[in-house]
């Protein structure tokens, strides 16, 4: 296992290796200066020339290339063009809001989307239920998260007054909270910051997650149809158990081998769901952060955000695959 | 093969010992769901609080971002030597008024300006008394190009600055500048920094500022709000307002589902439609216009075919209706039709005339100019961001009535940008705000030094490829006697009109949304202040009313 752990670890340098070049090069080869972009109409001549020295991007492209390759090795993304925060710092204080939305947001994903999916299944011949949920499943997919991320607000937000507008929450406090052991002294406060970080997170945790539901629940779907039909289970329910025990203890866990892998994907889907959300929901995060960067030129931005993405999905695919030795044991790894 | 995953046999099948219950996952959810919904914000102290809805600013060094955001926010927290005057209950940026400033004289050359400093102004944080020397350090650190500061050329006029006493400072300029006092307003380059606050904080200084103005900056959560403080020693007096949380909220839909919920008093807009209006208007709040805010005008290549004949310019402004545009765009009094290349409450403005609205004459002016089937402008690039596609779709189909066919390719601002100064566009769609004198603003658009040339590397905006007005602008530069450079500029929007080159549409103004039931200001609405590029030049006076 360890050895295979390793294995997968190197590959996965040449990956991010591939990775960063090809958003190096593409950030340059779009048409657009990021000087221009910051002065807009207030751009002159000298100013522009002044801004891009001071950047260093009249450094040969070579020169600039090595010098990024060599401080991201180091972890040393650079400076961000607009805001000139170091980009290290800035992905570190947005990484947690982008990860803690991801994380609920595939929470609701699961919760809605696999259920659906295998009652869909096993109701399938009973029109007065698949349709319905197929229905469902549909209209999740059609619907647009902004959509949905704007109806929620003026619903539970607006006119309810449930929920906050924007923001997301103090979960610099619960992370500080959680570094300085604080949490073990004021329990209360950390509690009352960690309700506060859920009292945000709940509409765009839901609008994103049930847009994902949809797609969960239609591979949930054909995941159990196609294990259902395997012979195990004409055995089992031949042996005489009962369909919930067919169901929990035979269909459901061998159906979970291919929704795994879905996982993954899933994981690059709903990352770049969070541009849309964070936007309408006004959350601090990656994916808002990547679009403005790419928006404003703003390459060490743009470099560091992706090179995070990408290191995240390598990361999950390989805990996905991980994770298959723990749903199939059937499974090892050599 | 490397990282695959192998199967093992069947036969190693171990029934399920532990099932998934989605029961657990369930009241696990309803708890984490309850805790949320019970949580009740935490009430804030009985502060006066303003509460804005804006983009997140680039940087708080006032000397080095040109965009709107941060433009707006140094007003809260910087302050220049001289400010926009207040006259019959109004804010001109015609007249400047002391500000950091107590007095100043002009040497009888017209070169040498003495400012003599308010005595006792504090910046903030403790980084004791402005003198002099902070004045000096303010200007010097742009002029000398420190990198990332972005408005030194608008004090290239300087040629030396004297510190003569903890209260004086002495500007020698390189020849008599007839806006020399507009610079020193509060804005852009007039701001005035704690040199010991930048020397200490260096690079961190963008997001540590140090001002002599009415809130002090106490901290930033990136993405999402900055909060200031009212200055308790600022030198005019301390604010009414405890505190400014400054949001930031990329979408306009999102800030006014704030501004009705009450999470918002004051919105600073992307871009002010009629229905933005409209629903400003539904839920009771109100528009601050500020004038003279940007204007949005074509500018024509003169050099490049078809257009280097004087017909076909001419046809393509009887093709534009300029009404049509701008009740379209700002309907009534969303923003002003455009009275001349040089915008109303710019120092020498004078009215213009351009050609009428007429389709058929714009036809017959092709076919003179030997165009009898119109012409075809392929590939023409068009941002895809504020006003640029609106106003471009709605010219393209007046165009088109007149013969000539715009094929049009949206593109990303910042491709906007770079293309129109490659030459790619043979009329040019452009906006912006200057400060408020003709020459700063004729400079730019229409010196021949600021020509775009991707042979030179030269990037200036002077998209028109206008040479004609360079005498001109030297002599307005040198002339004292306020009437003579009058005359000079309207002798310049004398030539715009009869070479054809810049056809101005809308004078937008500037425009916050306000919930007047929360936060007032002395000013009236409509047009109750001119400023630049922020709303409101005094926030010092808006008051929190409940």
């Amino acid at each position: 296992m360890l050895q295979y752990v390793l294995r997968r670890l190197l590959v996965a340098v040449p990956m991010l290796l591939g990775a960063m070049s090809i958003v190096f090069f593409a950030m340059r080869v779009l048409p657009g200066d990021p000087c221009v972009a910051m002065m807009g109409d207030q751009a002159t001549t000298e100013a522009l020339a002044d801004c891009t020295r001071n950047l260093g991007l009249s450094r040969p492209l070579v020169v600039q290339y090595v010098d990024y390759l060599w401080r991201s090795i180091r972890f040393d993304f650079g400076t961000s063009f607009r805001q000139g925060y170091p980009v290290s710092e800035y992905i570190g204080r947005m990484f947690p809001h982008t990860f803690v939305l991801v994380v609920s947001s595939a929470f609701v994903a699961a919760l809605v989307g696999i259920p659906v999916g295998i009652v869909s299944a096993l109701k399938r011949r009973n029109p007065l239920v698949d349709y319905p949920l197929r229905i469902l499943a549909l209209l999740g997919l059609s619907m647009p998260v902004f959509w949905l991320g704007i109806l929620l607000l003026i619903v539970f937000s607006l006119r309810l007054d449930l929920f906050p507008l924007i923001g997301g929450g103090d979960l610099d406090g619960v992370l500080a909270m959680l570094g300085s052991g604080e949490v073990f002294s004021q329990p209360r406060d950390f509690l009352a910051a960690i309700a506060d970080v859920l009292h945000h997170l709940a509409l765009p945790a839901l609008a994103l997650g049930f847009t994902l539901a949809a797609t969960v629940s239609r591979l949930s779907r054909s995941a159990m149809l196609e294990v259902i039909s395997q012979d195990y289970i004409r055995t089992a329910r031949a042996k005489g158990q009962g369909e919930r025990a067919v169901v929990y203890k035979h269909a459901f866990r061998n159906m979970m081998v291919p929704l795994l892998t879905i996982i993954g994907l899933f994981v690059a889907v709903a990352l770049t769901g969070t541009v849309l959300t964070e936007t309408v929901f006004t959350r601090p995060g990656l994916g808002k952060m990547l679009v403005d960067a790419i928006g404003a030129r703003d390459y060490p931005l743009a470099q560091g955000a992706i090179t995070v993405f990408t290191m995240t999905i390598i990361f999950v695919n390989l805990v996905v695959d991980m994770l298959y030795a723990v749903v199939d044991p059937r499974i090892t790894y050599r | 093969m490397l990282g695959s995953p192998t199967i093992r046999s069947a036969k190693g099948e171990k029934p399920m010992s532990r099932p998934v219950r989605f029961p657990i996952f369930l009241v696990l959810l309803s708890m984490l769901a309850f805790v949320g919904l019970v949580a009740a914000p935490v009430a804030e102290a009985q502060k006066r609080i303003v509460k804005i809805a804006a983009k997140e600013p680039d940087t708080l060094d006032p000397h080095a971002s040109t965009i709107g955001q941060s433009q707006a926010i140094y007003r809260f927290m910087y302050r220049g030597l001289t400010r926009f005057a207040i006259r019959d209950g109004k804010v001109t940026t015609a007249e400047v008024d002391p500000d950091l400033a107590e007095s100043w004289t002009l040497s009888p050359d017209g070169t040498v300006w003495t400012f003599k400093l308010k005595k006792g102004v504090q910046f903030h944080k403790g980084f004791g008394e402005l003198t002099a020397q902070d004045v000096k350090f303010s200007f010097e650190r742009q002029i000398n190009r420190t990198p990332g500061t972005r408005f030194g050329v608008n004090l290239e006029v300087i040629k030396a600055i004297e510190v003569v006493d903890p209260y004086t400072v002495q500007i020698a300029l390189k020849a008599f500048d007839p806006i020399f006092l507009l610079r020193m307003v509060g804005y852009q380059q007039g701001y005035i920094v704690s040199k010991k606050a930048v020397e200490k904080l260096g690079d961190q200084f963008k997001w540590n500022p140090v001002g002599t103005g009415p809130f002090y900056f106490e901290r930033n959560s990136p993405r999402e709000k900055l909060t200031l403080k009212a200055f308790d020693k600022y030198h005019a007096g301390r604010p009414q307002i405890d505190e400014v949380q400054w949001f930031d909220v990329p979408e306009d839909a999102t800030k006014l589902i704030g501004l009705e919920k009450g999470t918002f008093d004051l919105l600073y807009p992307e871009a002010v439609t009629a229905d933005f209006a409209d629903q400003v208007k539904k839920m009771g709040s109100v528009i601050d216009r500020r004038g003279p805010g940007g204007q949005e005008r074509f500018y024509i290549n003169m050099t490049k075919a078809p257009f280097d004949d004087i017909r076909v310019r001419k046809a393509f402004m009887h093709a534009i209706d300029r009404n049509a545009i701008k009740e379209t765009m700002y309907p009534a009094g969303l923003a002003r039709l455009a009275s001349s290349c040089v915008p109303p409450g710019y120092f020498g403005h004078l009215p213009m005339k351009f050609p009428e609205h007429n389709a058929e004459l714009a036809k017959k002016l092709l076919a003179e100019a030997g165009h009898p089937n119109g012409i075809t402008i392929k590939n023409y690039f068009i941002s895809k961001s504020f006003f640029y596609p609106k106003v471009l779709t709605l010219a393209q189909e007046q165009l088109k009535q007149a013969g000539i066919n715009v094929e049009l390719q949206v593109v990303e601002h910042a491709t906007y940008h770079e293309n129109i100064r490659k030459n790619l566009n043979p009329f040019v769609l452009y906006g912006g705000t200057r400060l408020p004198d003709a020459d700063p603003w004729l400079s730019l658009f229409f010196d021949s030094k600021e020509i775009p040339d991707s042979a030179t590397g030269n990037k200036g905006s002077n998209f028109a490829h206008y040479r004609a007005m360079d005498d001109l602008l030297v002599a307005g530069r040198v002339e004292r006697d306020v009437k003579k450079r009058a005359a000079i500029y309207a002798e310049a929007q004398k030539r715009l009109e009869r070479d054809l080159v810049c056809l101005p549409i809308s004078d937008v103004p500037g425009q916050w949304a306000r919930n007047p039931k929360r936060v007032s200001t002395p000013f009236d609405a409509e047009y109750g202040e001119f400023s630049l590029h922020y709303s409101y030049n005094y926030p010092e006076l808006l008051k929190v009313l409940n």
